[in-house]
Parts: structure tokens; C-alpha cells; sequence
């Protein structure tokens, strides 16, 4: 879940007459963890859903709409044309393909403001917009902006990108700034061209990098132009929405912007809304309360939703700020949301027919309990490991019809376990100062790969390591557990790198080999770092 | 003839050995060598030979012994001409108390002290301690000059810092003499029973003799208990839980195409739960077929129009290790909506939980692991609530002695989402434990009105933490070396 920090004084001051105790307790039950309080920020976390949630004025937003204070139907208001547009050019749709603008009116932004703008962009880009890979969002002083407006993919060129003080061409800043390097690979290094957004005196921003330092907003700025672009039509379109949405909040006036594609023209924000009808009574059946239609329309307020009572239904309309609500779960989540989980009472769900548990489950009981009779103490290893481990360290030789790992983080993990011994062997190695004898056991899951498919199969290992340990001892504990688990195994000589030659033995059952077990050969003690002789056996209990 | 005294003589029978040979071969501790050691080379059924001399240094206060006497015949001394009570002691004289009483010269009685007839004794001659003391003073320190049976007083001197000895460890070699071997013959043959065998039990031959005493608070080595893993402890305590609330057990693959662990749980294609930097992907095999057509083409549609972009079918069938227990639980919601669908009767509510190791691409650390354990949980039946759900969660917290809070909470796979909170009374502070809510329809594909699905997930290792205040870290649970296994006790 994303984490935010937003100035405490810019926050309350946009909440409005609120006390530091009141904003936490209704952030906490709008389900935004209060992470830290300081003297001058409070970092909450945030829904990983709530892109609107993002800055200082989307949470102001919410929790003023859960005070009962907010204006809800600001954002219907009838929108004038800039009268400006973005002609789009026909080399970007290869490259980061949508774009959509909007342009926003009022008094000088001021600092506070600004960097709360700013932040929030970063944050929507980089969680919602996948660090930039589907949104990216430029902000740009309209009086330095020249108009007209074109946006395509261009060849190599030159401008003086945001905080930088000499021209600098757009190869050279996806190589040098740190910023450029960062996300040359979305557009694949100008590949296909570099997408640009450029107005009659040159380009405005290299997308979706860098702004140009000619039209940086400042906190003086008045008049702000703003452009979505990206790979997703629908994060672009829904992301003017937004922006839209918190410029109004901030009282600034929006206008609309028109996108041209040759003949065809869109025009954004489009600021559309979603309808929903739910039944009052599904929701009381959801929340588990008669509510009543009062109370279903109050709560629906206090989550921003404009409600209305129309024939047993509630109509529910999405505010356009919201890019989460797919169809009425989710309106039921924030019902319950506004209704309080602290006051939903618990009510038990009836019992039918007794519970059971896995047959697999008693039976594996039952053999852990006979290998803990013999003295064995259980272990429980990862199922990941490597081939020196696994193969190497055994003395075995590397197969391939194993379970390889693809881009591990720690280098010492690169494949799935194909059996346990190596597993047992290790912790083993770790107890050399321990008391004599020592006996591990472990029942748990091995892997590999039989006709490209996953194979997963439970064995069972165990591992006697004392001055006194032979091949007797073993062989009586594996001829215990054929015994006390009612089956017939037969033993046979088995040649197995692992073991001494000639003091090995494999497990039969019905003609099939099922397991092995002997004395261990001292270099594969040795490798392990065991000093006293060992016995070992391990056997397939299948899936 | 006393049990430590027979053990030491058996032990020493056909050769001699130190005194810690003896401890290990006769099984007792190497205090209680020393005493038996002492008592049998008094009766000259033993011998020591010394093989390292050591060399002592005498502190200015044992110097001053040496002259004045110590503080316990000083006080011998007072209490023979005079009645002494405890508290009338001066600080030197209760240190002489200490002493006196150690060495059975006297006792306390009610508020007076007592001298005993070993004390008597002991007054008509030098205090061995002191005759020691003295001697070193003599020699200059050489301890070995002080013959055979000073060890008690070196050490009784050591204990009071009345000399500090340069060179640590003594050697010393017992070893039987003729009249050891001649009394450890004729013990054989003593009345006194000393352990019991099956030919007494059945012959009857203990009846009418005596059972020789055993110093019942002498120290021994615990027994070295074979345990089950602490982990193993708990996963049967949870499935006692859920037994007890009328679930069943049920399991599914580690190895999953992403489809069942990401796309049947509607979690977008570039979710970033699903990146490499979390998950891990395989290399071999690299993706695994969706066999079951007909659902992938409901949860491809469901994807396209909800998260408004493109799906891979290749993405899906890349193999992953499972990164949660939710696609075991979500087979089987799949399960009975395709039995819904055939006109299946089912009795529900249907309660199901599993147990099951998860995996996360991590660097391993004291406090990063990369396998862990998720226990998860479903009921599937008709109208359920969140009311039902957190009734739920604190039946089964509270049948495994945690307190348990909710908050709302985001999850792709379920609306409403819930975040469930523990209270540790070890770190006294909530922690997160788990994830809940009701599954959206779009990952069951039933209609949710008719049928719904509680689902939660919860990490094991969480409530071990928070239950024992004795791990230190996560990673401490795989380490399974054999001292830790045997010391847990978890």
C-alpha cells in the first residue's frame, strides 16, 4: 500500500476548522492509517485502489465528505473551451500512444499548493501509472507556452530541460540525467522516435521524462496547463478527470481541451459519471442492518457518492474523481466503510456436518510421531536451494529434470529441492558442538520436472549422525517404520554416490525403488561440515 | 559404604583416571568425585597422584590470617568462653559464621550460635585451611609441596580470595590401592541393597533387607528430548481451531501457473504483486498450461473489462511459486461454481481451510525469509456477511488465544476488504496478521447474491511471533540447528 506525506498545516487548512485528534480518528475510519504525526507532516498509507487519495486535497476531500462537509456536485459544473487543442501526430501511436490536456484558471498557485500538485503527480505516475510505464503527467505555465500544440514522435532535438541551464539534446538526456536514464526504456530509447509535446517556439517536454524549463510552473503561476499521456486510453482519459477534479477543489476554474487526430477531435476533461441502482435491501443484507433509506443515503453522502432513494433502489452516482468503483462491490465496500467496521456485530455462520482433516495430514501425523519414538527431533528446511547443495555436495550428478528458478534475489537459491537429505545434512553441519547422537527427521515436500510438468512429492528423511552410528542402526529404523506402518518393503543392494560403497541399500516396494539408505561417505560429511559418522535414509511417499 | 564412593572404586577398578574420567565414566557429577575421592583416599582405598603443580599468590587479607588466624577459629574461640548471639557479629566474625558453618564447626540456634562436636574438635588444632595458608607462605606458593588432600583447602582458600592460583588446571590421577580392590570385593557381597534387578523382583529376594539411600538432590544431565519443529506444533493447534469450528482441510499446488495465483484472483496483469521482485518465476518449467478453457475465458473477460487493458494468455501460464494459499482456495470456490452450474446440490455453508508454505522473492536476511507458511480460509454459502466473517476470525484468533481487530483494507480478489490486527501481549502493540473480505464475483463466478464466498488469509509465523516471546527472529524458525530445536520449546 502506497505511503504518503502530505504538510499537516496545507491538509487541515484545506479540511478547515478540524483538530489534529478529529483528522487521525477520521482518516483511520476511512481506512487511511495515520503512520506518522510530526510537527509539520503526517504520513499516512493509502489504499493501493485510491489513486484520488494520493495528495493533500483528494484525502482534505474525503474527509470532509465523511464530515458532512463537502460540496459534492462542484465537479458537474458547466466547463468552458479553452479553445485550445493538441494536434496529435501519427509516429506516437507506436510509441506512448494517448494524450489528453487540460487547462486550469485562479489566483497564483502559491508554494503549499505546488508541491502538493507535484508530489501527487509523482505518486499517481509512479504506483497507478506503473513508474510512468502507463501515465505520465506534465505541468506547464500557460503564459510561456506559445501556442499551437503538437504532439508526436520526433526525431533527435534540442531544449533545455526543467532545472538544467544549457540545451541539451533528448538522446543526451535519456543517457546523462539520472531522470532520463530512469525511464529511457518506456519509449526504448527514442527507437521509434521521441515523443515530445511542442508548442510554436519549441518543445515543451520530453515525454515521458522531463518538462522544459521554459514553461515551469512557479508558485506565482496563475494560468496551468496540464497534459495526461500513456499507453492506457482509459488511465489517460480518467487521469484529466482527476486533476480536473482537484484543480476545482482548490477553486480554480477548468477548461477543456481539445485533442485532434486528423478530422477527429476529443475533448477532456470529460468528466463523465457512473450510475448505479442498488436495492436498499441489498445493502442492509450486505451489512448485516436495517439502515433504512435516511441512513443508506447519509452514509453514501459521506463517502461522496451524490444519493438518491428511487423506487426501493439507491441510485448511486460515482464522482468522477474515482477510478476504483467497478460495479456495486465496490460501493458496498465504501458503505461499509462509512458505516464503521467497529459497529458491524458478529453473528455466527451456522455449522453443517463436522469438520475433517486431510487423510494425508493423520497419516503424516502418524509416521512423525513414530520418528519422534525413535528419537528423532523434526526439522523443517526451505524448499529452495542450489545445485552445489542439492547435486555437488552429495557427490550425485547434476540432472535436469529439475525445478530451476528464474531471477532469484539471493544468489544462493536457483532451484526447488529434489530431495531432503541435503536439507537434513546442513542443519547437521550447524550442530558440530551439539550432543551426541544427534537424529533429524524431516516429512515435507521435494521437487522435479517429469514431461515439462511440475512434479510435487512429500518424502520423509532422517539422519543419525554418532560415533556409534552403523548400517544396522539405520536399517532398524527404516525396518520400524515398514513395521509400525503396517508395509513390506524389501531391501536390496543399491549402488548411490552419497553413500559408502558397498554399505548402501535400496527400498523396494512392489518391484519399485522408493528410497535408499546407508552410511554416508565421509567426503560428503566433510562437505557438509559433519564430523562424526552418519546414517541416512530417505523415502518417497508420493503426493 | 556411599553410592558415589562404590561408583568412583568401579570406575577406578581396572585402571586409574582422572577426576573428570570418572565423573564421565560413573555418570555423576565432578563435585561429587571430589567428595567421594576425598572419603575413600581417607580410608586408603584410593590413591592421588598429583601430575601439575600449581603455584599460589597470597592477597594481603590471607597474609594477614596467616598471623591474627582466621575469622572462623577467632570465632570458635569467642563462642567457647561465651554465649554469642548472630547479630552481635562485626563483619570479619560473619564471615568466619559463613565459613564455621560450612565446615560444620557450629549452628544457629535460635539466635545463637552453637558449636558442634566436629567444632570441638576442630578447635584443639590448627584449622587446615590456615595450616595451608601457612605453608604456602612458607614455600612461597608451591602448592604441590602441600601434599596429597590440600585440594579442599586450595580451593576453600581460592573461594575466599585468600590466595589466587597462577596456573589453572590440576591434574590428578586416582587410583585403586589393594585395599580398595579387597573393599570393592566385599560390597559385592553387603546386605544393602543398592540397585534392583529382575532376579530380586521375581525370586522375592528383597524381601527382609534394606535399600541403600540415594542423595536424591544431587544434579543430573536432562534428558535430550526428541521434539516435533515448533511450526509443526502450531499448524496442528490451528487445525484443532478450525476443526473445532467445523472446517475441513483441504491443499492444493506450490507450483502454479500465474493464472491461479494472479488472474483468477483479479489481480491485473501489471499488478506489481507480480513483478519479479516479489514472485519468482521459473525458469524450468517456465509456464504451465490453463488447462480449464472455458474458466480462463471468464476470467479474461472479467480482466479486460474491469482493468481496461489488454490480457496475455502467455502471462498466465508463466510458472510461478504460489506467493499465497488464496489459489488453493480459490480452485475450490471454482470447483463448486462449476458444480452451481450443473445443478449440483451442495449443503452449505461449505467451511475449508489449508495449510500451506507461500514463497517471496527475497534476499535472506536475519529478517527475510523466502518460504513462509499462509493459512487460509473460505466458507461458501448463501447470504454471508461481514458479521459472519468477523465472527469467524475471532472464534478462530480466539481459540488460539489472540485478540483481533478489523480495518478496511484494499485486496483485488475481495469487496469489501478487511485488514485483520492481533494484539501481541509480547511486543504489546497490534500487528497485522492476515487479509479477509468477501470474494468479489468476479473471481467466483457465482452470483453473489445467490452464493458468497468469505475468504481470508493469515501468516503463520505472525502468530508465533506474537505468541512467543522467546524468538528473536523469523529466520531463527528454519535455522533447525539441533541445539535450537532442543532448547525452543516452542
Amino acid at each position: 500500500m502506497p505511503k504518503i506525506t502530505l504538510d499537516k498545516k496545507y491538509l487541515m487548512g484545506l479540511v478547515g476548522k478540524v483538530s489534529e485528534k478529529k483528522l487521525t480518528e477520521q482518516l483511520n475510519k476511512l481506512g487511511m492509517e495515520v503512520e506518522e504525526l510530526g510537527t509539520e507532516s503526517i504520513m499516512l498509507e493509502v489504499s493501493a485502489n485510491r489513486p484520488d487519495l494520493l495528495g493533500a486535497v483528494g484525502v482534505a476531500r474525503a474527509v470532509k465528505n465523511y464530515m458532512h462537509r463537502s460540496e459534492r456536485f462542484r465537479y458537474d459544473k458547466e466547463m468552458e473551451e479553452s479553445g485550445t487543442s493538441v494536434s496529435v501526430g501519427r509516429k506516437v501511436g507506436k510509441v506512448y500512444p494517448f494524450i489528453s490536456a487540460i487547462i486550469a484558471r485562479g489566483d497564483s498557485i502559491g508554494n503549499d499548493a505546488l508541491k502538493d500538485i507535484i508530489d501527487f503527480t509523482e505518486k499517481l505516475t509512479a504506483t497507478y501509472g506503473r513508474e510512468r510505464r502507463r501515465l505520465a503527467i506534465g505541468l506547464h505555465d500557460l503564459k510561456a507556452v506559445k501556442l499551437p500544440l503538437y504532439y508526436d514522435a520526433y526525431k533527435d532535438s534540442e531544449f533545455v530541460p526543467l532545472n538544467e541551464k544549457k540545451d541539451m539534446k533528448y538522446s543526451e538526456i535519456l543517457e546523462k540525467l539520472d531522470i532520463g536514464i530512469a525511464y529511457s526504456s518506456i519509449i526504448e530509447n527514442g527507437r521509434n522516435g521521441y515523443p515530445a509535446l511542442r508548442d510554436s517556439e519549441g518543445t515543451m517536454a520530453l515525454i515521458p521524462v522531463i518538462n522544459s524549463e521554459r514553461t515551469k510552473v512557479s508558485p506565482e503561476t496563475s494560468e496551468i496547463f496540464v497534459d495526461m499521456t500513456g499507453t492506457s486510453k482509459y488511465l489517460v482519459e480518467k487521469a484529466a478527470d482527476l486533476i480536473a477534479a482537484m484543480f476545482m477543489d482548490l477553486e480554480w476554474k477548468v477548461e477543456k481541451v481539445g485533442i485532434v487526430y486528423g478530422e477527429r477531435i476529443e475533448t477532456f476533461p470529460k468528466m463523465e459519471k457512473k450510475e448505479l441502482y442498488i436495492p436498499l435491501l441489498d445493502i442492509e443484507e450486505e451489512l448485516g442492518v436495517k439502515l433504512g433509506f435516511n441512513n443508506a443515503l447519509s452514509l453514501a453522502n459521506k463517502m461522496g457518492y451524490d444519493a438518491a432513494y428511487i423506487e426501493g433502489k439507491v441510485r448511486f452516482i460515482v464522482p468522477q474523481y474515482r477510478l476504483d468503483i467497478i460495479d456495486w462491490q465496490d460501493v458496498m465496500e465504501d458503505m461499509a466503510i462509512a458505516y464503521g467496521y467497529d459497529y458491524i456485530a458478529p453473528l455466527v455462520v451456522p455449522a453443517v456436518g463436522m469438520g475433517k482433516i486431510e487423510e494425508r495430514s493423520v497419516r503424516f501425523e502418524k509416521l512423525s510421531g513414530i520418528m519422534v519414538g525413535m528419537g528423532f527431533s523434526e526439522s523443517m528446511n526451505s524448499y529452495l536451494t542450489n545445485e552445489s547443495y542439492n547435486f555437488d555436495n552429495m557427490l550425485v550428478k547434476k540432472r535436469t529434470d529439475y525445478v530451476k528458478l528464474k531471477d532469484p534475489k539471493a544468489s544462493s537459491l536457483t532451484m526447488m529441492r529434489t530431495w531432503l537429505l541435503p536439507s537434513l545434512l546442513r542443519c547437521i553441519g550447524l550442530s558440530v558442538h551439539e550432543k551426541m547422537p544427534q537424529r533429524l527427521f524431516e516429512l515435507d515436500m521435494a521437487f522435479r520436472v517429469e514431461s515439462e510438468k511440475p512434479v510435487e512429492e512429500y518424502h520423509i528423511a532422517a539422519v543419525e549422525t554418532d560415533s556409534k552410528a552403523n548400517f544396522n542402526k539405520i536399517k532398524a529404523v527404516v525396518e520400524s517404520i515398514a513395521y509400525m506402518l503396517g508395509l513390506k518393503f524389501e531391501i536390496k543392494k543399491l549402488e548411490h554416490e552419497s553413500f559408502i560403497p558397498g554399505r548402501c541399500a535400496g527400498i523396494y516396494m512392489n518391484g519399485a525403488n522408493i528410497g535408499f539408505f546407508g552410511e554416508l561417505h565421509p567426503q560428503v560429511m566433510s562437505n557438509f561440515g559433519v564430523e562424526e559418522p552418519s546414517v541416512a535414509a530417505e523415502i518417497v511417499l508420493g503426493s | 559404604m556411599h553410592r558415589y564412593e562404590l561408583a568412583v572404586l568401579k570406575a577406578v577398578e581396572s585402571r586409574s583416571a582422572t577426576i573428570e574420567e570418572i565423573a564421565e565414566k560413573a555418570g555423576i557429577s565432578m563435585d561429587a568425585v571430589l567428595w567421594a575421592v576425598e572419603g575413600l583416599k581417607k580410608e586408603g582405598l584410593v590413591e592421588v597422584t598429583k601430575v601439575e603443580s600449581e603455584k599460589a599468590e597470597i592477597s594481603s587479607e590471607g597474609a594477614r590470617y596467616t598471623s591474627e588466624g582466621l575469622p572462623e577459629e577467632r570465632l570458635l574461640g569467642r563462642i567457647v568462653s561465651s554465649k554469642v548471639k548472630v547479630g552481635s557479629l562485626n563483619d570479619e566474625e560473619r564471615i568466619g559464621l559463613q565459613w564455621a558453618k560450612k565446615k560444620g564447626y557450629l549452628t544457629i540456634e535460635s539466635g545463637v550460635l552453637k558449636i558442634t562436636a566436629k567444632g570441638k574438635d576442630a578447635g584443639k588444632m590448627k584449622d587446615p585451611d590456615r595450616e595451608a595458608l601457612e605453608s604456602l607462605k612458607e614455600n612461597g606458593g608451591e602448592i604441590a609441596e602441600l601434599g596429597k588432600g590440600s585440594e579442599q583447602q586450595i580451593s576453600n582458600l581460592k573461594a575466599r580470595k585468600l590466595i589466587s592460583v597462577k596456573k589453572k588446571e590440576i591434574v590428578a590421577e586416582v587410583s585403586i590401592t589393594g585395599k580398595g580392590l579387597k573393599k570393592l570385593k566385599e560390597t559385592g557381597e553387603d546386605e544393602s541393597i543398592r540397585s534392583l534387578d529382575k532376579g530380586m523382583i521375581t525370586k522375592g529376594t528383597w524381601k527382609g533387607r534394606k535399600f541403600s539411600e540415594y542423595d536424591v538432590e544431587v544434579d543430573v544431565d536432562r534428558e535430550e528430548v526428541a521434539v516435533r519443529h515448533p511450526l509443526r506444533n502450531l499448524m496442528n493447534e490451528i487445525r484443532a481451531a478450525y476443526l473445532g469450528l467445523g472446517f475441513s482441510e483441504v491443499s492444493g499446488p506450490i507450483i502454479e501457473p500465474a493464472f491461479r495465483v494472479f488472474d483468477a484472483l483479479f489481480m491485473p496483469q501489471d499488478h506489481p504483486a507480480r513483478d519479479v521482485q516479489d514472485t519468482f518465476y521459473l525458469k524450468h518449467p517456465s509456464s504451465i498450461p490453463i488447462a480449464d478453457k472455458e474458466y480462463m475465458e471468464r476470467v479474461k473477460k472479467e480482466h479486460t473489462s474491469a482493468w481496461k487493458q489488454e490480457w496475455s494468455e502467455a502471462e498466465a501460464e508463466r510458472a510461478v511459486l504460489r506467493t499465497h494459499a488464496t489459489s488453493v482456495s480459490g480452485r475450490y470456490v471454482n470447483e463448486v461454481a462449476k458444480g452451481l452450474k450443473n445443478g449440483k446440490d451442495y449443503q452449505f455453508p461449505l467451511k475449508l481451510f489449508s495449510i500451506g508454505r507461500v514463497f517471496r522473492n527475497e534476499n535472506i536476511d536475519y529478517k527475510h525469509l523466502t518460504d513462509y507458511y499462509n493459512i487460509d480460509g473460505i466458507i461458501i454459502g448463501k447470504r454471508l456477511m461481514l458479521s459472519h466473517l468477523f465472527s469467524t476470525m475471532i472464534d478462530f484468533f480466539g481459540a488460539m488465544g489472540i485478540e483481533v481487530k478489523f480495518k478496511p483494507a484494499y485486496f483485488p480478489f475481495v469487496e469489501p476488504g478487511v485488514e485483520m490486527y492481533g494484539y501481541s501481549e509480547v511486543a504489546n502493540e497490534w500487528i497485522e496478521i492476515g487479509g479477509s473480505g468477501i470474494l468479489r464475483s468476479q473471481v467466483t463466478g457465482i452470483d453473489r447474491k445467490s452464493v458468497n464466498v468469505l475468504a481470508w488469509g493469515i501468516g503463520m509465523e505472525r502468530i508465533l511471533l506474537m505468541k512467543k516471546g522467546n524468538i528473536e527472529s523469523i529466520t531463527e524458525l528454519y535455522g533447525n540447528s539441533i541445539g535450537w530445536l532442543r532448547k525452543a520449546r516452542l
